[in-house]
């Protein structure tokens, strides 16, 4: 290597493109050899004895070799063109199985590993041998290549299977960029994919199992994990088992598998079965035992029953949740069923591809593609977890402020609850007073009202009744309505001008909404009653008119009389006996006015204004 | 002659009411009590024409009474005679079967005549008891059960009419010349409305306490 020229770098790179562009030109600089002399014994050399011509690649069939010896491959070699100083031959084996030597001339010069039980794994190891110049004749060659491994009927695939690929020799440069190129897809993909696989899949068995609700997820990280497991077989070379032992291991993961897959697929679908999950782990358990109750040399055939049968299982379980799928209408439906459809066109690949022969490429091609498609299905699940735990997250927090609401309302109702349980014991506080009112203040005035001998002293007494009747009624009150109120003051007045012999006219506009306070009713009924007290006594009047209206926002009452008018006082002022005063000051206190007009022969004219809008709060 | 009971539990108006009934009916027997309890007895005792109830009695609520009266002498007049001029105290006695009220402050003269029309089938409505009796009967915020059980209490258009105007503060003879009525027609309408708000109070009453019944 240290001799080589410095332009062998970009030679190098110009080889690669060129076999990448064109590999008929791999085959014109290197030589193929399609057909060997073959012999059977477990001996240090070459046995010339039973000698016959095969055609590589050699399948073994069952029975074309006694079991346990090895196999001796020779072929002749001529170098197709004369070797430069610098150039290295080599010899590229695509495929030896399971264990091998290679000998030029006799002498050793490769070794696959060991040759006895447990023998070394190199099936899927492509192989790159050198031929040290020092060792080639000018005149020809002879190659010896001993081989062991297993006839068909002891291995659960025929990739496991004993044999032999053709061989190819050829510059070691050449030869050795497909060497890599293939031991990378052949070993290093598969690798790397495996070892995804373990992580993704724990990862999701955990998660999985932490959050039973999404079983699903664990039964994938179960998929995930024992595909992986089975599929080490590609690249994991020497196992301190025998082939026996190891074929009987892995026929033994694939129920587990489809456990996983199965039971995947259902959950997954949201559907479970008793009787599936049992009927399942019994197969697990089941199938080991019809492997050894078959032996060694029935393991193929054993395994080829046992593959379809889960196989099937498998397939129905992607049938039932493609169904499920499409009724319940969950999620975009057509990306998974191609996702799925792809996975089984790969399964069912490698399925075949353990029966019969297929193209190489093809069967690696399924052998990278599924675990790839299973990582891609895993991240398809981690995300849709994401975003349930996001959406989970969320209505968490719509409900905490739900929570929170309902808290505040119930806070909100409680405060209310205790006003009005302050206004319920405040309202019956205040019945309570007016009830002793009635019934002592009451009754004493009205037994003066009804014993008295002086008039006078009567009518005070009934005046001071109304009075104490009115404040209950404010005291105890509700707001009323102003149509109510107008009601109640034109029967009032009217009646009594009617039978004092005086003409009431009424006009008051209907149906209006306002309301007043309690006090407010009660205060303008004073104001009310005073004034027609004044006109039936002191008047002299013969008519009366009474206008109500809103103007403004302001309630207005005009009482008009066509009697003698109020006589003025000496200082100017309206005669105060005549209650002017207390009618004034009581619309005062309701933040309205009263105006009295008067002159002598004019009659009065009572003007009262009240402001709605505060006398409607209580 | 006429037999009236005097319920009243101040003995100073008791008796001005006992000289009063007698200056409007002479003739009259009037028997007095002072306690609910004393009158449920005489009013299973003795036949009464009239009976003048106060409300607020020492031992219970003079309403008491009415019922009594209205159910063992359904042809007795009811008359409520109270300080308690509001339609709260006062309607529960009409819906009891009262037929008419009057408040014990008026002067004499006013208390006379109310009782000489009320004994003559007149009796007085005022503007929130109008309210109430058509509150009771909406028919369209929520009628009263015994209505939609027996339509004949319902209120007729006319009586509800004369409520309407009753409660705008007209009195009786205005209604009467604005309806085109005697005055006489006008008091039938009034006595119907008592009748009716006493009859769908008592069913309510039956109505309820059987569904009570049935519950149980």
């Amino acid at each position: 290597m240290a001799r080589r020229p410095p332009h062998c770098l970009h030679r190098w790179v110009l080889g690669l493109l060129l076999w990448a562009i064109a590999a008929g030109t791999l085959s014109a600089q290197t030589l193929r050899i399609d057909s060997a002399l073959v012999s059977t014994g477990s001996v240090e050399r070459f046995p010339d004895t039973g000698l016959r011509t095969v055609t590589l690649p050699d399948q073994w069939r069952n029975g074309s070799y006694p079991g346990g010896e090895s196999v001796w491959y020779r072929v002749g070699l001529r170098p197709v063109a004369p070797l430069r100083h610098d150039d290295l031959l080599a010899l590229y084996i695509e495929r030896v199985c399971s264990s091998f030597a290679v000998f030029l001339n006799g002498q050793r010069v490769a070794s696959g590993g060991r040759m006895s039980e447990p023998l070394t794994h190199n099936c899927n190891y492509p192989q790159l041998v050198v031929l040290p110049t020092a060792l080639l004749r000018e005149d020809g060659n002879t190659l010896d290549i001993q081989v062991v491994g297993y006839p068909p009927a002891q291995v659960a695939s025929r990739s496991r299977g004993g044999g032999l690929s053709a061989l190819e020799v050829g510059p070691f440069e050449l030869l050795s960029q497909r060497h890599t190129r293939q031991l990378a897809l052949q070993v290093g993909v598969p690798q790397a994919v495996s070892a995804t696989l373990v992580l993704m899949g724990g990862f999701m068995f955990v998660m999985g199992w932490i959050n039973r609700r999404e079983s699903h997820l664990a039964y994938f990280g179960a998929l995930s994990c024992s595909w992986a497991v089975v599929e080490s077989r590609l690249w994991l070379r020497d196992v301190p088992l025998s082939g026996a032992a190891i074929e009987f291991l892995l026929a033994s993961m694939v129920p587990f598998v489809t456990l996983a897959a199965v039971q995947f697929l259902l959950r997954y679908a949201r559907w479970r079965h008793r009787w599936i999950d049992i009927a399942l782990p019994a197969q697990c358990a089941l199938m080991p035992v019809t492997l050894v109750l078959a032996g060694t040399a029935r393991l193929s055939s054993a395994t080829a029953v046992w593959y379809t049968l889960l196989a099937l299982q498998a397939l129905a379980a992607v049938l039932f949740y493609l169904r499920a799928h499409w009724k319940s209408r969950r999620g975009a439906f057509w990306p998974t069923a191609t996702l799925l459809s792809v996975i089984t066109v790969g399964v069912a690949v490698e399925f075949l591809a353990q029966r019969m022969a297929l193209p190489h490429a093809l069967t690696t091609l399924a052998q990278l593609a599924t675990p790839v498609l299973f990582v891609i299905v895993g991240l398809r699940l981690v995300q849709q977890h994401g975003q349930a735990l996001q959406a989970a997250e969320a209505s968490r927090i719509s409900l905490e402020a739900r929570i929170r609401e309902a808290t505040a309302e119930i806070e909100r109702n409680f405060r209310q609850l205790a006003e009005l349980r302050v206004e319920q014991v405040t309202d019956r506080e205040r019945k309570r007073i007016a009830a002793d009112l009635h019934d002592d203040l009451g009754a004493k005035l009205l037994t003066i009202v009804h014993t008295s001998d002086d008039q006078r002293i009567s009518t005070l007494a009934r005046e001071a009744l109304e009075e104490m009747r009115l404040s209950v009624r404010g005291l105890t009150g509700k707001p009323v309505r102003l149509a109510d109120a107008l009601g109640d003051w034109r029967a009032e007045v009217v009646s009594r001008l009617a039978q004092a012999g005086i003409e009431a006219e009424w006009s008051a506009p209907e149906d209006l909404p306002q309301t007043l306070s309690a006090r407010a009713y009660v205060q303008t009924t004073r104001i009310l009653r005073e004034a027609t007290s004044n006109i039936i006594k002191h008047s002299g009047a013969s008519r009366c008119t009474l206008r109500c209206a809103i103007e403004e926002g302001d309630f207005q009452l005009v009482i008009q009389d066509n009697g003698g008018g109020i006589p003025m006082e000496l200082d100017g002022r309206l005669d105060r006996g005549h209650g002017m005063a207390s009618m004034k000051h009581r619309a005062k206190q309701l933040q309205g006015q009263c105006l009295v007009e008067s002159g002598p022969g004019y009659g009065t004219v009572i003007r009262l204004t009240l402001p709605l809008d505060r006398a409607v709060e209580p | 002659m006429k037999h009236i009971l005097l319920l009243e539990d101040l003995p100073e108006i008791r008796a001005w009411m006992r000289a009063l009934v007698l200056q409007v009916f002479p003739a009259a027997q009037v028997v007095e009590a002072s306690r609910v309890h004393d009158a449920l007895e005489l009013v299973s005792a003795v036949k009464f024409d009239l009976a003048l109830i106060d409300l607020g009695l020492p031992d219970g609520s003079g309403v008491d009474v009415v019922t009594r009266l209205r159910d063992v002498q359904p042809e007795s007049q009811s008359v409520v005679v109270t300080i308690h001029d509001d339609d709260e105290h006062l309607f529960p006695a009409l819906q009891a079967g009262a037929f008419g009220y009057i408040l014990k402050e008026q002067p004499r003269e006013l208390i006379t005549e109310q009782l000489q029309r009320i004994s003559q089938g007149e009796p007085p409505l005022s503007p929130s008891i109008a309210r109430r009796v058509m509150a009771y009967f909406s028919a369209k915020s929520k009628p009263p059960v015994a209505a939609q059980v027996m339509p004949h209490v319902q209120l007729t258009d006319r009586e509800t009419e004369v409520l309407l105007r009753v409660a705008k503060g007209y009195t009786l003879p205005e209604i009467g010349v604005q309806l085109g009525l005697s005055r006489h027609t006008i008091a039938d309408y009034v006595k119907q409305i008592y009748r009716k708000l006493n009859v769908s109070s008592r069913a309510e009453a039956a109505l309820e306490a059987q569904r009570m019944g049935l519950f149980r």
